[in-house]
């Protein structure tokens, strides 16, 4: 046998032994919730890795070389969108050269489409306001509604770009939706004896879980968003929290907890760290546990 | 704002400066008549370090209070101490400031290493520098007291040879003194403080509480008495009316007595030709 001969049998032959490892499709994507939505939609026709971590700032991620390397290889790219993503991701994708997952292409996929937007600001959003996003509140997936939007659309994508396992992608996300319906119903009876309870937290980073589960956010220990607590924002939010008699205070892990508890101490009241994302904490390890640990949480300091 | 939450809000962070300033002042006499400004800036550093190391290590839970962070802070705050004692026996072939500077450099730069493995990093680097001193609770302040108090007794009972060493090395070995002995006791007691005042203040603020009041009490007197007179009086009118400045002008209180502590000293050497000339 020639050479030739040789080169034809060694490329039919990875052809042929890649060809399952082919099937899953390398997806990308910003969040941890995003990669637990695509994992339970796609199942093990995905494999999934996530750029953010959950126990890390989504608007701010360092751009480590890894990351390149991984957009580089993907089939498909999930992101927040909403601008939560603006200070880091546009550099990384155009490093990446990688056509099938810039914007507009079918690898390119902004979960936001469809989902209930709290927070859209009116008028001119200026830089004197902190940091605020110009399309609303990018941390949306906090309600589960959104989050079944959110995998529709993951499903819907995942469909157009693997037509041959879009029958597993439907059954997947009915079992999700499913799963995810029986869910909301614990959360709702946990959470029903405390509609209309108000509590103060670091960052707007809860609009969607508080709107969808009846409390009320009075305050935030941020003067604006992305501005560090200051000495008369602090004060002002003690007396406000006196006068309202709220005593709790939530906080994301990524925040110091000192001058939280300073004003907890104030106020006779308790700090809870609960989780903004799947892996926010280790109790988080998918989307429905990242409900169950945030609520039992809040429901627990509220009692 | 009304003026009795105020208060009721500035009280522990007013008594844990009055505190730190307290000590500080006269530790910072000896640090500056023994001419190593910026050892407290190391070891203020390197207590950092540890009590970031300590965070950072999964098997102290990760809780910024706990004991463990402060003894493990204090760990490498003693080592520090020991390296610098030694290194200021050695015959002048390395000069002690260049030890001294690495070593805060090389700290530094071990916090952010160590800090980028984990959630919250650029609170957690701009706190370790200027601290968070209206975050400080009362249980915060008695711990602190009595600490500083056993060592303020220490330094007390061995006042004049601590004294003798800082001013007068020399002597102090003509004298059969083991120099090396009790600068490592000064080094040691000092770094106890520094590490705790650090989890409080931040590095830059214990810097300015130690060297600042010292430098505006040798403004005005050669006398060790005056001095820290002076350097007490320093320390606490910058205290309060740096808090002060913070809240009215809502700026970050730590990075608001440093700047404090800078205009009263141009102020105190500005005025000082008027004040020296009276009878």
């Amino acid at each position: 046998m020639n050479f030739w001969g040789i080169g034809v049998l060694a490329l039919v032959a990875s052809l042929a032994a890649a060809g399952p490892a082919a099937a899953q499709m390398r997806v990308v994507t910003t969040t941890e919730d995003l990669k637990a939505l695509a994992e339970a939609v796609g199942g093990d026709r995905v494999r999934v890795t996530t750029i953010a971590r959950g126990y890390q700032d989504p608007h701010f991620v360092d751009a480590k070389p890894s990351f390149i390397l991984a957009l580089n290889r993907a089939d498909l790219l999930i992101l927040v969108g909403r601008e939560l993503e603006l200070g880091w991701l546009p550099a990384l994708i155009s490093s990446a050269r990688n056509a099938r997952v810039q914007p507009g292409a079918p690898g390119y996929l902004d979960a936001s489409a469809g989902v209930r937007i709290l927070e859209i600001p009116t008028g001119q959003v200026t830089r004197a306001m902190g940091d605020v996003h110009s399309q609303g509140n990018p941390h949306y997936w906090l309600d589960p509604g959104n989050g079944r939007i959110m995998a529709a659309s993951i499903r819907d994508r995942l469909s157009q770009l693997s037509p041959g396992d879009a029958s597993y992608f439907a059954d997947r996300y009915r079992a999700f939706d499913a799963r995810l319906a029986q869910a909301e119903s614990r959360w709702e009876a946990l959470m029903a004896p405390y509609q209309g309870r108000k509590l103060v937290t670091y960052h707007r980073s809860w609009p969607n879980l508080m709107e969808r589960f009846g409390l009320e956010v009075i305050g935030y220990v941020e003067p604006k968003p992305g501005i560090p607590p200051s000495p008369s924002h602090t004060i002002t939010l003690i007396g406000e929290m006196k006068a309202q008699g709220v005593r709790v205070i939530v906080v994301e892990p990524y925040f110091e907890k000192r001058t939280p508890q300073s004003i907890a101490s104030q106020v006779g009241g308790t700090v809870i760290q609960l989780a903004p994302s799947v892996g926010g904490v280790p109790q988080a390890t998918d989307y429905i546990s990242l409900f169950d640990y945030n609520l039992a949480q809040l429901a627990a300091a509220l009692k | 704002m009304d003026p009795m939450l105020i208060l009721t809000f500035l009280a522990a962070p007013m008594a844990a400066s009055l505190i730190v300033a307290g000590i500080h002042a006269y530790l910072g006499l000896h640090v500056v008549e023994r001419g190593v400004i910026f050892v407290d800036l190391s070891l203020a550093q390197i207590a950092s370090l540890g009590a970031t190391i300590a965070i950072v290590v999964p098997w102290l839970g990760g809780d910024p209070h706990s004991l463990g962070v402060y003894w493990m802070s204090l760990a490498f705050t003693l080592v520090g101490a020991l390296l610098f004692a030694l290194v200021k026996g050695q015959a002048a072939n390395i000069p002690q400031e260049a030890i001294i500077g690495i070593t805060y450099a090389v700290a530094s730069a071990a916090v952010i290493l160590a800090m980028s493995q984990s959630a919250g990093e650029s609170e957690h680097l701009r706190d370790m520098l200027v601290g968070n001193i209206l975050a400080v609770q009362w249980h915060e302040v008695w711990t602190t007291a009595g600490l500083y108090a056993v060592i303020a007794v220490f330094h007390y009972a061995f006042r004049h040879r601590f004294l003798l060493i800082s001013t007068a090395p020399a002597a102090a070995v003509a004298q059969g003194i083991s120099v090396r002995f009790w600068d490592f006791l000064f080094y040691a007691s000092f770094g106890l403080v520094v590490t705790r005042s650090v989890a409080i203040a931040g590095v830059l603020l214990v810097f300015c509480y130690l060297i600042v009041p010292s430098v505006g009490g040798m403004l005005y007197s050669s006398r060790i008495g005056p001095r820290l007179a002076i350097a007490w009086v320093m320390g606490v009118v910058v205290s309060v009316l740096g808090m002060y400045f913070s809240v009215w002008l809502d700026l970050p209180t730590g990075a608001t007595i440093v700047c404090t502590f800078g205009a009263a000293l141009a102020l105190m050497a500005a005025v000082r030709p008027l004040v020296l000339r009276l009878p």
